[in-house]
């Protein structure tokens, strides 16, 4: 196994954790923290991939800017744990509702599952593995060229979702 | 089992730079203890060594030996965790910092090795994103201390860091525009030569502004005076460390040195052409860059010292409606000088 | 170099571990982390095709992914402050007014 390997399989191990652990935890904080560090290790895997600019990205924009929104909520809000979850696996899952939705996604994540492991490299152009997608300047050019239009709107989008967050979270005075 | 000497020399530096950040952070303290003391008319430690040069290193004997405490309502594993993010984020920003060329350690390499950890192609892209993870150590350590003057600290931080480092990030993309390269050492390669003979090609006399857009938002990015509202004395005690002792205290100390270090290094590459200084052979070149570093961090200490405190509203008035529009225009005339004279 | 199919199949565990996660949660700010979960299982998704096309297009559209999550974020913070006046609570069961 090369070095490679063994970083995906390390990375793979981490993100996969900590997500568990987000959804896991009673504790808010603790569940952002390790979203946090879920975060990063999919950081690691996108540099994996050849993608170092999305990689920090990825650090920037998620783990630095939206997982600090959170951080500020759950301080502001000091949001109380959740009440303890009764003992024993069935009743800790509540309601026969959600039993029944824990079956469900479960279903679904073997759907899911079943369904990618299907995608056969035979799909994809043999050579096209070979190019190299980490350049910058690439990147620039073709976001603001093909997807010209789509940036635009984003940035409205970003815009608006300001002005309105803005709006609602505002004390009426 | 044979051993690479190319990987033995990259441990040793990567060993080197590790511990030249320590050894700086102490000079730091001494020295921001030395100049205070000066611009106060006082004379300052002179009890330890010259001078009072190994007054840091008496500190951290003291401050080993004292009891680590922990308040009772803290929350112990987000209180033991946050002082090393604290210190992790702020060794790891100097990972991609060139300091010189490269050197064959006196002839014993076949190959030689540039002084620098790694050269990535989006560095300065890695500096924003590791200075983006510091507040976590800080906004952590007010939270889990269950004390209100931490979580004041924290809050007051958090909001502060991310307010400026939308300019910081600004001042950034308009060096990013200039050089065409995101790699720390293309940036500072970009900026050799001289205009007329004399004036070196630093993109600080093409970017004046974004220099002074960065160094504002460097500082307020270290919580440093005048703008260090998560630890104002007067009004919270210590601010998000307030609760803190004994060694997680010194990771706290040691991570806002490390963090001045590496704004004042960032900022050398960046604007001050890093190494490249006219004098010295190729393999000293590192001198330059040890003066230019010292240099602002000096600056910051003076500055420290002499300034008053912002008042925090006037911080967040300052950060939004004067240095983010300034960033912003200096960004727009950069990119339309670029294309008007290509 | 890793199979393109192990990416994929470790983006499916991750968005089904999401999906999870906001079905079972009775916590706004818990359920808004699994959805971000879920839409980082899918960039990873875009990148990880991306990277086996030779293209730079799945990191261009992951970019407009986190912008989208930081929008949602943002906006749906702001909900989250404002119910939790109005409840003090941030089970989304104490919600149901307008629900019979």
């Amino acid at each position: 196994m090369d070095a490679s390997a063994i970083a995906f399989y390390i990375f793979a191990a981490i993100t996969v954790v900590a997500s568990l652990g987000v959804v896991g935890q009673r504790n808010p904080m603790y569940s952002v923290m390790l979203l946090i560090t879920s975060f990063g290790a999919l950081a690691g895997l996108y540099v994996l991939l050849d993608a170092p600019f999305t990689a920090v990205t990825q650090i920037i924009i998620y783990a630095g800017a939206i997982m600090v929104l959170f951080l500020f909520v759950v301080m502001l809000l000091n949001v109380p744990r959740e009440e303890p979850a009764p003992s024993g696996v069935l009743a800790a899952l509540g309601p026969r509702g959600m039993q029944a939705a824990t079956v469900l996604s479960l279903v679904l994540g073997l759907e899911i599952v079943w369904a990618l492991s299907k995608v056969n490299r035979g799909w994809f152009a043999q050579d096209a593995a070979a190019t190299s997608v980490s350049s910058v300047t690439l990147i620039g050019t073709t976001l603001f060229t093909r997807h010209a239009f789509a940036f635009e709107a984003t940035s409205i989008l970003i815009l608006v979702a300001m002005v309105g967050a803005v709006v609602i979270a505002r004390r009426e005075r | 089992m044979s051993v690479d000497p190319q990987i033995v020399a990259q441990l040793g530096l990567i060993f080197v730079i590790f511990n030249m950040l320590v050894l700086s952070a102490a000079f730091m303290v001494w020295m921001e203890r030395k100049v205070c003391a000066y611009i106060q008319d006082r004379v300052g430690p002179n009890r330890v060594g010259f001078e009072g040069v190994l007054q840091p290193f008496a500190d951290v004997i003291k401050l080993m030996f004292k009891e680590q405490l922990r308040p009772k309502a803290a929350d112990a594993v987000l209180f033991a965790i946050a002082p090393v993010i604290s210190a992790c984020a702020a060794f790891a920003a100097f990972s991609v910092i060139p300091f010189g060329t490269s050197t064959t350690v006196f002839g014993l390499l076949d190959e030689p090795i540039p002084l620098q950890v790694t050269d990535v192609n989006v560095a300065v892209l890695v500096i924003f994103a590791i200075a983006s993870m510091g507040v976590y150590g800080i906004v952590l350590a007010g939270w889990s201390s269950n004390s209100k003057y931490s979580l004041l600290g924290a809050l007051r931080s958090a909001a502060q860091m991310i307010s400026y480092e939308l300019s910081y990030g600004l001042a950034l993309a308009a060096v990013i525009m200039l050089a065409g390269s995101l790699s720390l050492r293309d940036i500072v390669l970009n900026q050799s030569g001289t205009w007329w003979g004399f004036i070196p090609k630093w993109y600080v006399f093409l970017q004046p502004i974004g220099f002074f857009v960065y160094m504002v938002a460097g500082v307020a990015e270290t919580n440093r005076a005048p703008f260090d509202f998560p630890e104002a004395e007067q009004e919270l005690v210590a601010g998000y460390h307030t609760e803190y002792s004994s060694m997680s205290f010194a990771l706290f100390f040691l991570a806002e040195y490390v963090n001045m270090v590496t704004v004042a290094a960032v900022a050398t590459s960046l604007y001050l052409g890093g190494w490249l200084g006219p004098f010295l052979p190729d393999w000293l070149a590192w001198v330059w860059f040890l003066v230019k570093v010292f240099l602002i961090l000096f600056f910051y200490v003076w500055m420290r010292w002499t300034l008053p405190r912002y008042r925090y509203d006037q911080l967040m008035e300052f950060g939004w409606k004067w240095l983010l529009p300034v960033g912003v225009l200096n960004l727009l005339a950069t990119a339309a000088l670029i294309l008007w004279l290509g | 170099m890793i199979p393109l199919n192990h990416y994929l199949i470790l983006s499916a565990i991750l968005f089904a571990i999401g999906t999870t996660g906001v079905f079972l949660r009775r916590n706004l700010i818990t359920m808004l982390l699994s959805v971000e979960i879920m839409l980082n299982a899918v960039n990873l998704t875009f990148v990880a095709v991306g990277r086996y096309l030779g293209t730079v297009d799945g990191q261009i559209i992951t970019f407009f992914v986190m912008t989208v999550a930081a929008a949602e974020a943002a906006v749906g913070l702001a909900l989250v402050i404002s119910l939790f006046r109005h409840r003090e609570t941030l089970n989304p069961d104490a919600f149901s007014s307008l629900k019979w």
